[in-house]
C-alpha cells in the first residue's frame, strides 16, 4: 500500500511484456499429443505413424433405398465423388481408391499372358450390359470385392489419402463435408470418417467454442454486476482476471508452445476462479470499510486479514492444477504449466492488483447495503436459514448420526468405485458425443465394412540399409502369415486381418497362369520376392502404405475388431500377446512390436489415466498435506482437510460409475482441479472456525457462525464457477469439453456440500489442539467492532498506522489495536 | 564506354509485344530459323543481352558463377516455379555457363540436317496427324523448326523422342525420399527405335512399320529384385491411339498386357516419373488437347555443358542439396534466349490425376528444357527438368557414329506435393554390362524392343 504506484507500475510492466507475447499465442490440437508419450504402445505409433491409416478419409455410398449398388445413378455418383475428392485440397493424387479408380483392376490369365485392366472402363457403366460387366470384373478382383464393396453390396467406399505436410484440416474438411452433403439424396446415404475427418470436426466445434466463451463470459459478468452493483465491484474482478488471463497466455505465448484448445474449459475455470477469490476480498473490504470509514485503511486490512489464506488457496488451486503434468501425456504437460502458470498469477493479481484497484476506483455508496445486516438477511436469509441447518448437522447429538451417514456414504461409494470403468468407449472417437456426424458414420461404415477399430502389429526393420526391403522377406511375409493364423484361429477372431503378406498369393496366381495352385508361396526369399514385385508392377508402394512403409523395410499386421469396448480391447491385447509369445518377436531380419491403431492406442490412454489418475492425487495429497500443516502448524489440520476433499473425490468416483462414466483423459484433471479448489473451502472455512473460536470460545457457536458467514462465499464462489462452466455441458457438440464441464461442475458442487458438513464434523468430533493456538499463521477474521473504536480514537489510529507500515510479525497486520 | 544498342527493357518489351500478339515466331531482331539457316548461329536474331546471362542480369551473374539461395532472386523470372524453389528453400545450386549460339551443338548433326532440309514440307492431315506434302508420314527432323502454335511446337517433341534413329540408353537412377534419404535405387536400360521419320537411313521409314511411329522398352537390371522386368510400347503412327504396353516380370516368365490409358502409374516402386512424363511427351499427341502457347520468354536451361565425362568415368555427377545433401545433381545451365511455354490438357484420359502440363520449349532445337504438372486443381504438382549436351569434355568426346553425341545427360523428376525427388544420370555402364548405343540400325529390334526380347533379358 505504501508503494502502490510503484506496485502498479511494476505490474503494468509485467502485463505489458506479457500482453507483447500474445502474438505468439497459437490454439492447435496436435492429435497425438493428446497420447500418453513414454508408453510402448504410443512409441511404436510414432516410430510408425503411417500404419493405421492417420491420414485417410474413408467415404461410404450406401444405398439406402433396398437396390444394390449395381446401378447407373450409384456407380455414376461413385465415379463422380471419386474424381471430386482428387480436386480436394492436399490428397495425394496417387492415393485415392474407389472401384471408380484405374487402381481397382481385375486380371485374368489369358493365352498370351496376363491382362489387368480397371474394374470400371473409361466411364460408370450405363446400361444394363455395362453394369453386368462391371459386377463380373468386380468378382475377379477378390481384394477389391471384399475391402471396397460390403457384403451385401448395398454399400461402396472411397478411400483418399492426404500429404501431411499440405494439409490444412479446416479447409480440407470443408471441402469434403460439402461435397458430402451435396451427394446426399433420398436414395443415398453418404458417410465419412478417418482421421482428418474427425481432425476437421474438432476445428469446426472449436470455433463454436468462441460463441460459447461469449455466452459463459457475460453469464459472469451479470452474476457480478447482479451481485455488486458498484464500479469497484465489477471493475476490480474484471481487472484482475484479465491481467491473470494476459499473464498466463502471454506466458505460453512466450515459451511459443501451441495450446489445446480443447481444454478450454479449464482457463474459463481460472477465471471465475479469479473472480471468487476478488469477491472475497471486495466483500471483506466492504465490510472493513463499513467500519474503519476510510478506504486505504480498509484496503490495508483487508489485504492483511485476506493475504495468507489466499494465497494458501490459490497456491492449492495452481498444484492440482501443476500436478496434472506428471502425467505423460504432452497435451496435459503444456495444459499444467500454462493453467498452473495462470493459477499461480491469481496471487499477485488478485492479492496485490485487487487493494490498489480498490484504492484507484471510486468508493462504492452501498456499502452499507452491501454489508447492511437487515438488507443482507433479506438477500441472503434463505441460503443464511439453509447453511444454519447445515452447520447444525455438524454439532450436537446431530454429529454422530451424520457422522454415521457420511460414514456409510463413504463405505457405500468405496464400493461403487471399485467397479468403476477405465476408459469411455464410443464407436469413433470420445472427442465427440455418440449421435455426432462423425460417429454414427463410423458406427454405420463398421456396420458394413470391416471397419476402423484395428490394432496394428508392426514388424520393424533392424537393418541399417536403406534399401534392404526386409517386407519382401520370406521370413517376414511367413511369420506375418502365420501370425494372421493364430489370431484368426482363436475362438473370438478379430472380424478381420490383413497384411502385405495377403496381397502376395494372388499376385502369385496371376503371374503364374491364373491357376489357383499357384497361389501359395515358396518358402524361400526369391519366391516371396517375385511375388511382391508382381504386385508392384504398374503401381507403386504407395498404393500399400497401409500394410507396408514407403521403402517396404517395415510392415504391419492389421486386425479389425467389431467395437472398441474395453472387454473388446482387453481380449485383442490378449490373444496378441498370446500369439507372439508363441511366434516370437525378435528375428535376424526383423522385430514384431506391439502395437498401434486405435485399439493399442486407447489402451495406452486407459493404461495411462488408470495410474496417474492416482499418481496425482497422490502427490496432491501429500503436497497438500505439507502446506496446510506448516499453515496451521499442526499435522492434524493437513489430515482434517484432505479427508473432505478426498471423501468428495470418492463420492465423485461412485456418481461417475453411476451415471456410466468412465476414467478416461477427459477426467484425468478433474480430481486435481477437484482436490486443488475443493481445499480453498476447507481452508476458509477452518480458519473462520479457528478465529471465531479464539473469539468466542465457543465450538458450536463458532462453527455455526463461520458455516453461515464464510459458507456464505463458499456459496457464492461455487456459484460463479457453476455458471461459468456448466453452459459448456449443455452448448458444446464436443463431448470432451462438455465431459469436463460437467464433471468439473459436480466436482465443485460435491466439495462445496462436504466442506461445509465434513470440515466442522471433524473439528466438532476431534477438537483438534491447534484450535486453541493462537499463533497461527492462517486466520480470517477480524474485530470488526475493534476497528471502528479504533477508527475514533487519535492515537489508536497513528498506532495502528504505524503497525501497518512497519509489521513486526504477520499477526499484527491481521489483529485490530484494541483500545 | 561501350553502349549497348538493345537494352533489357528492349527484350522486355519485344517478348511483352509478341504473347500480346500471339506471335509465336522465334527470333526478336530477326525470325530466328532463316538466320539459323544461313548461318548456323543465333546472333543476329537476338539482341546481345538475351546471349549473355551477365548483360541481362546487369553484371550480377555472369558464366561460372553459382546460383544459391543467396542469388536466385537475380534469375527468379528465368527459372520455373518448382527450380526456383528447390534453390531457395532445399539447397539446390546450379553453375551458368555461356550461352549457345552455335546450333549444331543443340543437336545430334543427322537430326539438324534433317530438319534444315525438310523444313516447309510438314503439314496436318484431317485426324491431326503430320503429314507430308504428299500425304505420307514425316520424313524426319524437327516437322516444324519455326512452330508457332502449341501442336507444332509438341509435334517436335513427339515425332522423335531423342533424335536418334535408335538410342539405348543405361541408365542410373536414385529415389530420394523427404527425409533426404535413398528410398529405391534402380539401373534400367531404355531403348528407342523409330520407325518413321528416320534420318541417318537411306529411306525415312523402317520397311513395312509405316503405321508406327516407334518401339521403346525398358528393362531393369538392378537392383536383384527388379533385375529382368520389362516393358515394351509400341507407339502407333496415328497420335489418336494409344500404345500397346507389355510388361515382363522373369520370375514369372509371362508377359503381362497393360491397360493403354493407364499412363499416370509409376513403372517400378519408389520413382516419380510416369509413362506420360518421358521427353514430356509421354503420351500419344493427340490424347491431349487444348494445346497453347502462352508466352515466349528468356530461360535459364541445361542444355549445354552438362557432360562430363573426361572427369567423372562412368558420367555419374556429383550431389547436394536436400535434407542429406543428395538430392541434386550438379548442372550447368545456360541463359535461353527465347522458350516458348506451352500448355495441354489430358482430354483423352477421363481418370487422368494431372490437370494440365506447361512445357517450356528452347526454340534453337525445338527441345523442352522443363516441364511441369499440375493437378486438376490447378496445384503445381511435379517437374521433370532434364539437361542436355553435346557429349564432349574438353580433349574428351564420346561419338554417335561421325560426331559428338548430343543427348540428355541427367533428369530430374521431382514430385513437390509428396517432396519426392528421382534423378538419373545417362551413364556410360550400369549393372549388367550394358552402356549407351546410338545409330545401331534395324538390329535394335531385335535385340531388345520384341516381346521375345523382354523375356530374354529376364533370363
Amino acid at each position: 500500500m505504501t508503494y502502490r504506484w510503484l506496485s502498479l507500475f511494476v505490474l503494468v510492466a509485467i502485463t505489458v511484456f506479457f500482453g507483447a507475447q500474445l502474438r505468439n499465442v497459437e490454439l492447435r490440437t496436435i492429435f497425438s499429443d493428446l497420447l500418453p508419450s513414454t508408453h510402448p504402445f504410443v512409441q511404436t505409433y510414432k516410430d510408425h505413424p503411417n500404419f493405421g491409416n492417420p491420414l485417410t478419409v474413408t467415404v461410404m455410398i450406401k444405398r439406402t433405398d433396398g437396390e444394390d449398388i449395381y446401378n447407373a445413378e450409384t456407380l455414376q455418383k461413385v465415379w463422380n465423388l471419386t474424381r471430386d475428392v482428387d480436386l480436394a485440397p492436399a490428397v495425394d493424387h496417387d492415393q485415392i481408391l474407389s472401384v471408380a479408380t484405374e487402381k481397382a483392376r481385375y486380371s485374368e490369365a489369358t493365352p498370351n499372358g496376363i491382362d489387368s485392366r480397371p474394374i470400371m472402363g473409361d466411364h460408370a457403366p450405363r446400361t444394363a450390359e455395362e453394369i453386368e460387366e462391371f459386377r463380373n470384373r468386380l468378382l475377379k478382383s477378390p481384394n477389391v470385392r471384399n475391402f471396397m464393396v460390403s457384403e451385401d453390396e448395398t454399400a461402396t467406399l472411397i478411400t483418399a489419402t492426404f500429404i501431411e505436410r499440405l494439409l490444412d484440416y479446416g479447409e480440407t474438411f470443408e471441402y469434403l463435408d460439402k461435397l458430402v452433403k451435396d451427394a446426399r439424396d433420398d436414395k443415398h446415404e453418404i458417410h465419412m470418417a478417418g482421421q482428418p475427418v474427425l481432425t476437421g470436426w474438432v476445428y469446426f466445434y472449436e470455433l463454436q467454442m468462441l460463441g460459447i466463451f461469449a455466452v459463459t463470459g457475460l453469464a459472469l459478468l451479470v452474476a457480478l454486476v447482479v451481485y455488486m452493483r458498484n464500479v469497484v465491484g465489477v471493475v476490480a474482478p474484471l481487472v484482475t482476471s484479465l491481467v491473470a488471463a494476459i499473464w498466463g497466455f502471454g506466458f505460453v505465448g512466450w515459451l511459443g508452445q501451441p495450446i489445446e484448445p480443447l481444454i478450454m474449459v479449464v482457463p474459463l475455470l481460472l477465471v471465475a476462479r479469479s473472480f471468487s477469490h476478488c469477491v472475497q476480498f471486495i466483500e471483506r473490504y466492504y465490510e472493513v470499510l463499513h467500519h474503519v470509514k476510510n478506504r486505504r485503511r480498509a484496503a490495508e486490512i483487508s489485504l492483511s486479514v485476506m493475504m495468507v489464506p489466499g494465497v494458501l488457496g490459490i497456491t492449492t488451486d495452481a498444484m492440482g492444477l501443476l500436478l496434472i503434468g506428471v502425467a505423460p501425456i504432452p497435451a496435459m504437460e503444456r495444459f499444467a504449466l500454462f493453467c498452473g502458470f495462470w493459477a499461480m498469477m491469481l496471487v499477485p493479481t488478485n492479492v496485490l492488483l485487487t487493494p490498489l484497484l480498490i484504492m484507484l476506483l471510486p468508493q462504492p455508496r452501498n456499502v452499507k447495503r452491501m454489508v447492511g445486516e437487515a438488507e443482507d438477511q433479506q438477500r441472503f436469509g434463505g441460503i443464511r436459514l439453509l447453511l444454519r441447518g447445515i452447520g447444525r448437522l455438524s454439532i450436537g447429538r446431530t454429529s454422530v448420526l451424520t457422522a454415521l451417514v457420511v460414514g456409510t456414504l463413504a463405505v457405500f461409494s468405496f464400493g461403487k468405485v471399485l467397479g468403476i470403468q477405465v476408459g469411455n468407449p464410443v464407436e469413433g472417437s470420445n472427442l465427440l458425443w455418440e449421435d455426432s456426424e462423425f460417429n454414427v458414420a463410423v458406427s454405420r461404415i463398421n456396420s458394413h465394412f470391416p471397419g476402423l477399430n484395428t490394432l496394428e502389429i508392426i514388424f520393424e526393420s533392424k537393418s541399417p540399409d536403406s534399401l534392404d526391403r526386409v517386407v519382401r522377406k520370406a521370413e517376414t511375409a511367413l511369420t506375418m502369415q502365420r501370425l494372421q493364423h493364430m489370431l484368426e484361429s482363436q475362438p473370438n477372431p478379430p472380424e478381420a486381418s490383413l497384411s502385405f503378406a495377403d496381397y502376395l498369393p494372388e499376385a502369385n496366381r496371376l503371374f503364374s497362369g491364373g491357376n489357383p495352385k499357384w497361389g501359395p508361396l515358396d518358402h524361400d526369399d526369391a519366391a516371396v520376392s517375385a511375388a511382391a514385385g508382381a504386385l508392384m508392377v504398374g503401381t507403386g508402394p504407395k498404393a500399400f502404405l497401409h500394410v507396408a512403409d514407403f521403402e517396404q523395410r517395415n510392415g504391419t499386421v492389421s486386425l479389425w475388431y467389431k467395437d472398441n469396448r474395453q472387454a473388446t480391447v482387453d481380449e485383442a491385447l490378449r490373444q496378441a500377446r498370446a500369439a507372439l509369445a508363441i511366434v516370437g518377436t525378435e528375428f535376424d531380419d526383423f522385430r514384431i512390436r506391439l502395437g498401434s491403431g486405435t485399439i493399442a492406442l486407447q489402451q495406452s490412454i486407459n493404461d495411462t489415466v488408470d495410474r496417474y489418475q492416482w499418481v496425482i492425487l497422490g502427490l496432491l495429497n501429500a503436497v497438500i498435506f505439507i502446506t496446510c500443516s506448516i499453515a496451521y502448524r499442526s499435522a492434524v489440520a493437513g489430515i482434517l482437510l484432505l479427508i473432505p476433499v478426498n471423501l468428495s473425490n470418492l463420492f465423485l468416483g461412485a456418481v461417475m460409475t453411476e451415471m456410466g462414466i468412465g476414467l478416461d483423459v477427459n477426467t484425468l484433471p478433474i480430481a486435481a482441479i477437484g482436490v486443488g479448489v475443493g481445499i480453498d473451502y476447507g481452508i476458509y472455512l477452518l480458519s473462520r472456525i479457528y478465529e471465531e473460536y479464539q473469539l468466542r470460545k465457543d465450538m458450536a457457536q463458532a462453527i455455526l457462525t463461520a458455516v453461515t458467514t464464510t459458507g456464505k462465499a463458499i456459496f457464492f464462489t461455487a456459484t460463479i464457477v457453476l455458471i461459468g462452466i456448466l453452459p459448456w455441458y449443455f452448448l458444446s457438440e464436443l463431448k470432451f469439453l462438455a465431459d469436463m464441464g460437467l464433471l468439473l461442475v459436480m466436482v465443485m458442487l460435491i466439495n462445496m456440500v462436504i466442506a461445509l458438513i465434513v470440515v466442522p464434523l471433524l473439528v466438532w468430533l476431534i477438537r483438534p489442539r491447534f484450535i486453541e493456538s493462537k499463533e497461527l499463521l492462517v486466520s480470517e477474521g477480524v474485530d470488526l467492532a475493534a476497528l471502528a473504536a479504533e477508527e475514533n480514537d487519535e492515537t489508536l489510529r497513528k498506532k495502528a498506522a504505524e503497525n501497518v507500515k512497519h509489521p513486526k510479525t504477520e499477526m499484527v497486520e491481521v489483529a485490530p489495536v484494541r483500545p | 564506354m561501350r553502349i549497348r544498342k538493345y537494352d533489357r527493357d528492349f527484350t522486355r518489351r519485344a517478348f511483352l509485344e509478341k504473347s500480346l500478339k500471339g506471335v509465336a515466331t522465334a527470333g526478336i531482331l530477326s525470325p530466328l530459323w532463316p538466320e539459323i539457316a544461313r548461318s548456323g548461329t543465333i546472333d543476329k536474331a537476338y539482341p546481345e543481352e538475351l546471349l549473355s546471362i551477365d548483360l541481362y542480369t546487369k553484371g550480377q551473374i555472369k558464366p561460372g558463377d553459382v546460383i544459391t539461395a543467396d542469388n536466385v532472386e537475380i534469375v527468379k523470372d528465368l527459372l520455373d516455379p518448382i527450380a526456383y524453389r528447390q534453390v531457395k528453400e532445399m539447397g539446390r545450386r546450379i553453375t551458368i555457363v555461356e550461352t549457345t549460339t552455335d546450333v549444331t551443338k543443340l543437336f545430334p548433326h543427322e537430326y539438324l540436317e534433317a530438319t534444315l532440309s525438310n523444313a516447309g514440307k510438314a503439314k496436318f492431315d484431317a485426324n491431326g496427324n503430320v503429314v507430308t506434302d504428299n500425304g505420307k508420314p514425316w520424313i524426319g527432323g524437327n516437322p516444324f523448326p519455326d512452330a508457332k502454335t502449341g501442336e507444332e511446337a509438341f509435334y517436335n517433341l513427339t515425332l522423335s523422342w531423342g533424335r536418334h534413329d535408335e538410342s539405348v540408353y543405361a541408365v542410373r537412377d536414385w529415389d530420394i525420399s523427404p527425409s533426404g534419404s535413398l528410398s529405391y535405387q534402380y539401373d534400367f536400360v531404355w531403348a528407342e527405335q523409330n520407325t518413321t521419320g528416320l534420318v541417318n537411313k537411306s529411306s525415312p521409314y523402317l520397311a513395312g512399320e509405316e503405321d508406327k511411329l516407334r518401339y521403346q522398352a525398358v528393362w531393369f537390371t538392378s537392383p536383384t529384385d527388379a533385375k529382368g522386368t520389362a516393358f515394351l510400347n509400341t507407339w502407333y503412327y496415328d497420335q489418336r491411339e494409344f500404345p500397346d504396353l507389355l510388361g515382363y516380370l522373369p520370375a514369372f516368365k509371362r508377359v503381362r498386357n497393360f491397360p493403354t490409358n493407364q499412363r499416370f502409374e509409376p513403372l517400378v516402386p519408389g520413382i516419380t516419373i510416369f509413362l506420360s512424363d518421358a521427353w514430356a511427351a509421354g503420351d500419344p499427341m493427340l490424347t491431349w488437347g487444348n494445346y497453347k502457347v502462352i508466352g515466349t520468354k528468356p530461360h535459364l536451361g541445361a542444355v549445354s555443358g552438362n557432360w562430363t565425362g573426361k572427369t567423372n568415368p562412368n558420367w555419374e555427377r556429383e550431389v547436394h542439396g536436400g535434407p542429406n545433401g543428395q538430392t541434386f545433381f550438379e548442372d550447368y545451365k545456360e541463359l535461353i534466349p527465347e522458350v516458348l511455354v506451352v500448355e495441354a490438357e489430358p482430354i483423352g484420359y477421363p481418370r487422368a490425376p494431372v490437370g494440365k502440363k506447361r512445357v517450356y520449349i528452347d526454340v534453337r532445337n525445338m527441345m523442352f528444357v522443363s516441364y511441369l504438372t499440375y493437378d486438376r486443381r490447378g496445384e503445381i504438382w511435379k517437374s521433370f527438368e532434364p539437361a542436355f549436351s553435346q557429349y564432349q569434355d574438353g580433349d574428351t568426346a564420346y561419338m554417335d557414329g561421325g560426331h559428338p553425341l548430343w543427348s540428355w545427360t541427367h533428369v530430374h523428376s521431382h514430385d513437390v506435393q509428396t517432396n519426392r525427388m528421382s534423378r538419373f544420370v545417362q551413364a556410360k555402364q550400369i549393372t549388367g554390362g550394358f552402356g549407351p548405343e546410338y545409330n545401331i540400325g534395324p538390329s535394335v529390334y531385335d535385340k531388345y524392343l520384341t516381346a521375345q526380347a523382354i523375356r530374354r533379358f529376364g533370363t
